[in-house]
């Protein structure tokens, strides 16, 4: 993990009990933790009671530095001990690398979840729909008598906030196909779960 | 049913008795190919200056035949109804029992050529799957994140499209099933009357 001098110099002042005591180091944390989580955190994060003694910029700097070191942290699934090496060698006593790990180890799961959420996917499909019609006749042919189906795929785009269906006609046949060629991919997939 | 003709189609088809059969099972030829590939003008000069007549008149008398096959094609009209439609035209009984074949003969053909010009959407060509795993990302090391990749082949008026689309194992089983419904319908009492009953 590559941290730049300002995430280090950010922890150092984290670690020392005269800029943050117990209570406002938690407090902090914690606001890094929320602030990258909550899908509702405002900025308003940091204005506890509690930190109104600290200065602005030295708590924006620490937020960020904590925020960047999670996020780091999480993205290469860092260990217990990797952790507090880091932490050690920004000056943390025991207690604090305690707190710390307790607090990360709480939220990695969601942090690990949304890390996993971010980045390009081809366009997802979510849901199908289907219809079955019998086609009796057009303008251009009576007397036909022919079932169809219609079938829509719902489909979900990393890129766009759109939500595109792609509607296909098939026949019954044609529809037989495509059913047996996703039972193909799904039996597959089951095998290969067993390997 | 009988077919209803009109005093102009009547016209044009007035031509036919002037010539030969074999003339006349040419122009039937000539029709079928003008429905599969397109009308070809040169066609009708040719033929205008072998018979010696206006290419106008051959013109009108190829497309009258076209008419007649395409809506009798259409209506899917019987045997009987074909030749009571005809006869009202006067015509010979050899030239009668002529058309009559022209129009079995193709009429199968006919009506998928026709079934061709309806509205339409994109229909199933065929389905493409492969099996992924994704690894890692840049926002995330050491995944096991397995995805179906699929690449949809599509017709639309004639031409080809593909869809490269992705899912997730639990969906696709969902697809799966919902699929399979699909086509269970169709083997439901209420599916089988409907097309027993609907002729």
């Amino acid at each position: 993990m590559e941290l730049s001098e300002s995430v280090q110099k950010g922890f150092q002042m984290l670690a020392d009990p005269g800029s943050f005591d117990s209570n406002a180091f938690t407090l902090l944390l914690r606001a890094a933790f929320q602030s990258l989580l909550d899908a509702q955190a405002d900025e308003a994060v940091l204005d506890h009671p509690d930190l109104k003694h600290i200065d602005p910029v030295v708590l924006k700097h620490c937020h960020a530095a904590a925020a960047t070191y999670i996020l780091e942290a999480g993205k290469h699934r860092a260990d217990k001990s990797t952790l507090s090496t880091y932490l050690e060698d920004c000056k943390f006593d025991r207690e604090r690398i305690e707190l710390f790990c307790t607090e990360y180890q709480n939220n990695k799961n969601s942090l690990e979840i949304l890390l996993g959420s971010i980045g390009r996917s081809l366009p997802h499909i979510t849901d199908v729909s289907w219809r079955l019609e019998y086609q009796i006749k057009t303008n251009q042919l009576h007397r036909m008598y022919r079932p169809a189906y219609l079938v829509t795929l719902s489909v979900q785009n990393t890129d766009s906030p759109s939500y595109p269906e792609i509607s296909f006609s098939c026949s019954m046949e044609q529809l037989q196909d495509l059913v047996g060629k996703l039972k193909d991919a799904s039996k597959s997939l089951e095998r290969a779960t067993q390997l | 049913m009988l077919l209803e003709l009109s005093e102009e189609h009547k016209e044009h088809l007035a031509f036919l008795p002037q010539v030969d059969s074999s003339v006349v099972a040419e122009f039937g030829r000539i029709a079928v190919e003008f429905l599969r590939r397109g009308a070809n003008p040169k066609i009708y000069e040719g033929a205008a200056r072998k018979l010696n007549v206006s290419s106008d008149t051959v013109q009108h008398g190829v497309e009258g035949l076209t008419y007649l096959l395409t809506e009798s094609s259409k209506l899917m009209i019987s045997e009987l109804d074909f030749q009571d439609s005809v006869f009202v035209l006067g015509f010979s009984e050899e030239l009668n029992k002529l058309l009559l074949q022209l129009y079995l003969d193709n009429r199968k053909e006919i009506r998928t050529i026709l079934s061709e010009l309806a509205p339409s959407l994109p229909s199933y060509h065929n389905l493409e799957w492969r099996l992924d795993v994704q690894l890692a990302s840049r926002s995330l090391r050491q995944q096991i994140k397995p995805a179906v990749t699929i690449k949809l082949h599509l017709n639309q008026n004639g031409d080809h499209n593909t869809k490269i689309l992705q899912t997730d194992p639990a969906t696709l089983l969902h697809l799966v099933q919902q699929l399979e419904q699909a086509l269970e319908e169709m083997k439901t009492n209420h599916c089988r009357r409907v097309v027993r009953n609907i002729k």
